[in-house]
C-alpha cells in the first residue's frame, strides 16, 4: 500500500509544480500594481519602493518564484496586503470550519447516494426506481444555497430546531457541533448525493447481470449478503472516483454555503479577499484547496486498491 | 395461458406509450419553460409591473397582495418586475459565459489535438491543474484579477467551462485523424486548417450540443451562486441571486422573498438538464443504428400440463435424484407480453449418473438448469410442470426455503470461470463463505476445509493458491476453484454448464477427468450442459438432445451415437469433426435455431428438415420407451435409409 502511495505521490508533483506557478503568477496577473493597492493613491515614491522591495517585486520573475516556492514549502505563505495577518495563520484558522462542513455533507451524500441508488438499482423501472431517478435530477437543479434558506426556514426560523447561524467547533462541544453543521452540511450535500445516487444505480445495475452474482446465488447464498457484499464492492469502484470529484465540488460549494449560515469559513476569507484583491490571501488559499485535493486523490487511489485487487501494484 | 399472455402484453405495450408519452410532455414542458424565460428578458420592459429598480420603503418587505402579486423586498421595490428582470440576466448569463467558453475551448482544443507533441502536452497539463482545483474557486481567482460584476464573471465562467470544451474537443480529433478518410484527405494534399474544418469539425456537433447544455445548466447555477456572495451581479441590479441574498437577510421577517427566486433558478436549470437528456438520447439513437424490433409472428400456443401431446413422464426409479415433469418456461419478450421458451420438458437423472443436456445455442439448455436451481431472473418463470429433488417439490418452495436447497443439495458450475468468480475476493474467501453461511462453520474450520476442497480438485500449493484473486489464476485453475465451491457443502445434483467450453483444449479432458472422479467419490448425479457432442460422449451415461425449447431425443450415449433416430440428432451427429476423415468438408444443418416466439407451429425442426412432410405441421409429441424421440417419422424407413 506505502508503494501504491509513492507512485501516485510522484505521479502528481507535475500537477502541484503547474499549480504552484499559476498560484505565483497571480500577482503578475494583476492589472494594478500590488504597492498601489497596499498604499493606496496618495503615497510618496520612497514608500512604493520599500513596499516593492518588502514584497520582492524588484527581482526578476524566476528568483522571486523560486523564494515564494520555498517560503511556501515551509508553510510560510506571506502576509495579506491589507494587515499584517499572516496568510497561512488566517487560513489554519478558518480550515477546521470549512473542512468538517465539507466532511459532513460527504458522509450525508454518500450515505444518501448509496441508500437511493441501491433502492432503485434492485428493481429498476419500479416505482421506487422513477422516484429515485426523478429525486436526483431534481437535486441536481437546486442551488446549494437556496436548499440552505429553505431549511433555515423551516428548520432553523419556524420550528428552532437548530441554530439558523454561526459554527461551533467539535473541539468546545460535539452536540452543538453537530447541530450547528447539519442544515448547512444537508443543503451542501444533496447535489452531490444526486450524483452519487445517479452513479450507484448504473454501476449496479451493471454488476447485478454480471455471472459470478447469480454464481453467488446459485451457491444458496442469501439475497442480502449478495447484495451487499458480492455486488456493492465491486460496485462501489466507479463510485469512488464520482465521490472523490464530489469531494472537490463539496468543498467548493462550501464556500458558498457557508454564507448562508454565516459561518466563518475560508468562503468569508475568499470573499473577503476578491473584494480588496488581496492576492497572498488568494494565493494560500488556493494552494491548502490543492493540498486537499491531492490527499482527497490520494486517499482515492487507495481505497480503489482496496476494492479492486486487479489496480494493486504486484 | 393466452389469456394471461394477452393481458401481460397489452400492459407491456401500453406501459411503453405511457412512457414516451411522458417523456414527451417533459420535452413540452421544458421548452414551454425556457421560451417563457426568453420571452421575459426579451419582453422585461412591458411584462414588468413595475420598475425593478424602483423604492418605495413605505411599502417595505409586503407579502403578495393583487397591487405585488409576489409582494415586496427590504427596499420596497416589486418582486415580480425584479424576477422578470431576472430572466435578463439569467440570459445574457448563460450566453455570454457559454459562448465564451466555446470560443476559446473548442479552437484551443481542435489545435492541440491536431498538433499533438509539446503543444498538447503542456496544455493538457494546465487544464489538468485547472480542474483539479474546486471549480468555484477557479472562478474567485479570476474574480480577484478581473473585478466583480455580471460580465466580468461570466468571463471567469467562460474561461473556468472552456477546459470541458477543450477537452472535448481534443478528443474527437484524436478519434477522428486516425480515420481512413481524414488520411485521405491528408495523402491528397489538403492542407491541415482545410482538414480540421471540413472533415473534423463537423464530427464535433453532436457531442458539442449535449455539452452546451450542460455547460448553460452549470452556469445558471454558479451565476446565482456568484452573486449570491457578492461577486457576480452587483446591486442594486436584479438578478436571482441577489435576490436570494437580499432574502436571506430577512428571512425571519419575510421569508416568501425566498421563494420566487429559487424556484425560477431551479425551473430553468431543471428544464436545461432534461432537454440536454432528450438531446443526448436522440443523438445517441441517431448514432447507434438499433436491431429491427421482430415482433413475434405466431404466438405460440402452450401445451397445457394434461394436453394430449405432453410426453408420458420418464419411468421412475428408484435412485432418482432430480425429476423434471413437464416443465414450461416464459420470458417477457421485449415487444410486451411472454414468450415461451421451455415447454414440456421431462427428465430424470439418478444417482451417481451423467446426464447430457446437447443442443445449439439457444435451444433452452442453460435456463433448463437455472429453472431448477429457481434463479431463471428477471423477467423469466416456470409456468407448468415440476421439478423434484430428492422428494422435494422445488417449485413449491417459498424463495428461503429455495435458498436453503441451493448449495446444500444441488450446485452450478458456469461456463466461464473468470466471470463467475468475483473478482473483488480471494478464491479461498469465495468457497470458505459458502462453507460457513450453508454449513454453520467456523471461520477456522471453514478454511480449513477450503484448502483441503482446493487441494482436491488437483491444484497445487493450496494454502497459497486460497489467497490468490481470480484473475491471478488461469482458466483451467478458476474453474477448479468453482467446482470445489459447488461440491463445498457435498450436493445431491450437480449442474454443469458447459464447464469446459471456454477453456483451453488441454485442459478440458483434465477438468472432464475431474468431473468423472470426483462424481466417483462424491456420487452426486450430474447434469451436463454442452453444444459439444465429443463431451458428452465422454463423460455422459444418458444424453437428451434439445432444441427449440424442448426434448427431441433421449438415449444412453451408446445408442445415440450408433443409432440416431431423430432427424436434428443426425445433423449434429455428421457435423461432428473426426479425427479420420478430413477431406469432405464438414455438412451443417442449414438455418439457425428459430428464436423464441417465432418457432413454427408443428414440429418446430421443420422448416430445416429434409424429411418433413405435411403431418409435420402439427404438434409432435416425445414417444417410445427408454429411449424417447419426438418426430413422426421416427423408424421410418426412408429416414432410416438416409442415415
Amino acid at each position: 500500500m506505502l508503494r501504491l502511495v509513492v507512485q501516485r505521490l510522484l505521479a502528481l508533483v507535475p500537477l502541484l509544480f503547474i499549480v504552484s506557478v499559476l498560484t505565483f503568477s497571480l500577482t503578475s496577473l494583476l492589472p494594478d500594481d500590488p504597492a498601489d493597492l497596499i498604499i493606496g493613491q496618495w503615497g510618496t515614491e520612497q514608500q512604493f519602493e520599500m513596499v516593492r522591495e518588502r514584497l520582492g517585486l524588484n527581482e526578476p520573475l524566476v528568483p522571486r518564484y523560486v523564494h515564494w516556492l520555498e517560503r511556501a514549502l515551509h508553510g510560510d505563505l506571506g502576509t495579506s496586503f491589507f494587515n499584517s495577518v499572516e496568510v497561512s495563520d488566517a487560513v489554519m484558522q478558518r480550515l477546521p470550519v470549512t473542512l468538517s462542513l465539507t466532511a459532513v455533507s460527504a458522509l450525508i451524500a454518500l450515505l444518501v447516494g448509496l441508500a437511493a441508488g441501491i433502492a432503485a438499482a434492485l428493481r429498476p423501472r419500479s416505482w421506487t426506481d422513477r422516484l429515485a431517478t426523478f429525486g436526483a435530477t431534481i437535486g441536481q437543479a437546486i442551488p446549494n444555497f437556496w436548499f440552505g434558506i429553505l431549511l433555515v426556514a423551516v428548520f432553523a426560523v419556524t420550528l428552532r430546531w437548530f441554530p439558523a447561524t454561526g459554527f461551533t467547533p467539535l473541539s468546545s462541544s460535539p452536540w452543538e457541533w453537530l447541530r450547528s453543521v447539519t442544515l448547512p452540511a444537508i443543503a451542501l450535500g444533496l447535489a452531490s448525493s444526486a450524483a452519487i445516487a445517479r452513479q450507484v444505480r448504473s454501476a449496479m445495475v451493471g454488476v447485478l447481470q454480471q455471472d459470478y452474482i447469480r454464481a453467488a446465488r446459485a451457491q444458496g447464498l442469501s439475497r442480502r449478503r449478495v447484495i451487499f457484499k458480492h455486488a456493492l464492492t465491486n460496485a462501489l469502484v466507479p463510485v469512488v472516483a464520482v465521490l472523490s470529484f464530489q469531494i472537490t465540488v463539496l468543498l467548493g460549494g462550501a464556500l458558498i454555503v457557508e454564507q448562508v449560515f454565516a459561518i466563518n469559513g475560508l468562503g468569508t476569507l475568499a470573499i473577503t479577499a476578491v473584494r480588496r484583491q488581496d492576492i497572498p490571501m488568494i494565493q494560500g488559499l488556493v494552494l491548502v484547496m490543492v493540498v486537499l485535493v491531492v490527499i482527497v486523490q490520494l486517499a482515492t487511489d487507495v481505497v480503489y486498491g482496496f476494492l479492486n485487487p486487479k489496480a494493486r501494484p504486484s | 395461458m393466452s389469456v394471461q399472455s394477452a393481458s401481460a402484453s397489452d400492459r407491456g405495450a401500453r406501459s411503453g406509450s405511457r412512457r414516451r408519452a411522458s417523456a414527451q410532455a417533459v420535452t413540452v414542458a421544458a421548452v414551454a419553460v425556457l421560451s417563457l424565460l426568453v420571452i421575459a428578458a426579451v419582453a422585461a420592459p412591458w411584462i414588468a409591473p413595475y420598475d425593478p429598480l424602483h423604492q418605495s420603503l413605505g411599502a417595505a418587505l409586503q407579502g403578495p397582495s393583487t397591487a405585488h402579486w409576489l409582494g415586496t423586498d427590504d427596499l420596497g421595490r416589486d418582486v415580480l418586475s425584479r424576477l422578470v428582470y431576472g430572466c435578463r440576466i439569467a440570459v445574457i448569463a448563460a450566453a455570454e459565459a457559454t459562448s465564451i467558453a466555446v470560443v476559446l475551448g473548442v479552437p484551443l482544443g481542435l489545435f492541440v489535438g491536431y498538433r499533438g507533441g509539446w503543444w498538447d502536452w503542456a496544455v493538457m497539463r494546465l487544464v489538468e491543474a485547472v480542474v483539479s482545483i474546486p471549480g468555484i474557486m477557479v472562478a474567485i481567482v479570476i474574480i480577484a484579477i478581473l473585478g466583480t460584476g455580471l460580465h466580468r464573471a461570466m468571463i471567469a465562467l467562460g474561461i473556468l467551462f472552456s477546459t470541458s470544451f477543450l477537452r472535448l474537443a481534443r478528443g474527437v480529433v484524436l478519434t477522428e485523424r486516425e480515420e481512413v478518410y481524414v488520411k485521405l484527405a491528408r495523402v491528397v494534399g489538403a492542407s491541415d486548417r482545410r482538414i480540421l474544418l471540413r472533415h473534423i469539425f463537423p464530427n464535433i456537433a453532436p457531442p458539442l450540443i449535449v455539452q452546451v447544455t450542460l455547460t448553460v445548466g452549470a452556469v445558471l447555477l454558479a451565476e446565482a451562486g456568484l452573486s449570491f456572495i457578492g461577486l457576480g451581479v452587483q446591486p442594486p441590479d436584479a438578478s436571482w441571486g441577489t435576490m436570494l441574498n437580499t432574502a436571506a437577510s430577512y428571512m425571519e421577517l419575510n421569508w416568501f422573498l425566498a421563494i420566487p427566486p429559487g424556484i425560477a433558478i431551479v425551473a430553468t436549470v431543471l428544464s436545461i438538464n432534461l432537454l440536454g437528456d432528450v438531446i443526448r438520447d436522440s443523438i445517441g439513437r441517431g448514432v447507434a443504428v438499433g436491431v429491427k424490433p421482430t415482433t413475434p409472428v405466431a404466438r405460440f400456443e402452450a401445451a397445457a400440463p394434461a394436453s394430449p401431446e405432453s410426453a408420458a413422464p420418464p419411468p421412475r426409479r428408484d435412485d432418482d435424484v432430480l425429476r423434471i415433469e413437464g416443465l414450461q418456461v416464459v420470458v417477457s419478450a421485449k415487444e410486451g407480453g411472454e414468450v415461451p421458451v421451455i415447454t414440456d420438458l421431462s427428465l430424470a437423472i439418478a444417482r451417481g449418473e451423467t446426464l447430457g443436456l446437447v443442443g445449439e445455442s439457444g435451444s433452452g439448455k442453460t435456463l433448463t438448469g437455472l429453472s431448477i436451481l429457481g434463479l431463471i431472473g428477471a423477467g423469466g418463470r416456470s409456468t407448468h410442470g415440476t421439478i423434484t429433488l430428492n422428494g422435494t417439490e422445488l417449485r413449491a418452495l417459498t424463495e428461503r426455503q429455495r435458498e436453503q436447497v441451493r448449495g446444500n443439495a444441488v450446485a452450478m458450475v458456469f461456463q466461464d470461470p473468470t466471470t463467475s468468480l468475483n473478482p473483488a475476493f480471494t478464491v479461498g474467501n469465495q468457497i470458505a463463505e459458502v462453507l460457513r453461511a450453508k454449513k454453520g462453520l467456523s471461520r477456522k474450520a471453514a478454511w480449513a476445509r477450503t484448502i483441503e476442497l482446493i487441494d482436491r480438485v488437483g491444484i497445487p500449493r493450496p494454502a497459497e493458491r486460497a489467497r490468490a484473486y481470480p484473475h491471478e489464476l488461469s482458466g483451467g485453475m478458476a474453474q477448479r476453484v468453482a467446482i470445489a465451491r459447488a461440491l463445498s457443502c457435498n450436493p445431491a445434483l450437480l449442474i454443469a454448464d458447459e464447464p469446459t467450453t471456454a477453456l483451453d483444449v488441454t485442459v478440458q479432458q483434465e477438468i472432464l477427468d475431474l468431473f468423472r472422479d470426483l462424481q466417483d467419490e462424491f456420487g452426486m448425479a450430474i447434469l451436463f450442459v454442452t453444444h459439444d457432442l465429443a463431451v458428452a460422449a465422454d463423460i455422459c451415461d444418458r444424453i437428451a438432445v434439445m432444441y427449440a425449447g424442448e426434448i427431441v431425443e433421449v438415449a444412453p450415449v451408446d445408442t445415440l451415437f450408433a443409432t440416431p433416430r431423430h432427424p436434428y440428432t443426425r445433423g449434429l451427429l455428421s457435423a461432428m469433426p473426426h479425427a479420420s476423415d478430413r477431406d469432405p468438408p464438414l455438412p451443417t444443418i442449414r438455418g439457425t435455431v428459430p428464436r423464441p416466439g417465432s418457432w413454427p407451429r408443428g414440429c418446430r425442426f421443420s422448416d430445416r428438415c429434409g424429411f418433413r412432410t405435411d403431418a409435420c405441421g402439427q404438434r409432435v409429441p416425445l414417444t417410445g420407451t427408454g429411449r424417447l424421440v419426438r418426430c413422426l417419422r421416427a423408424g421410418d424407413p426412408e429416414l432410416e435409409a438416409g442415415r
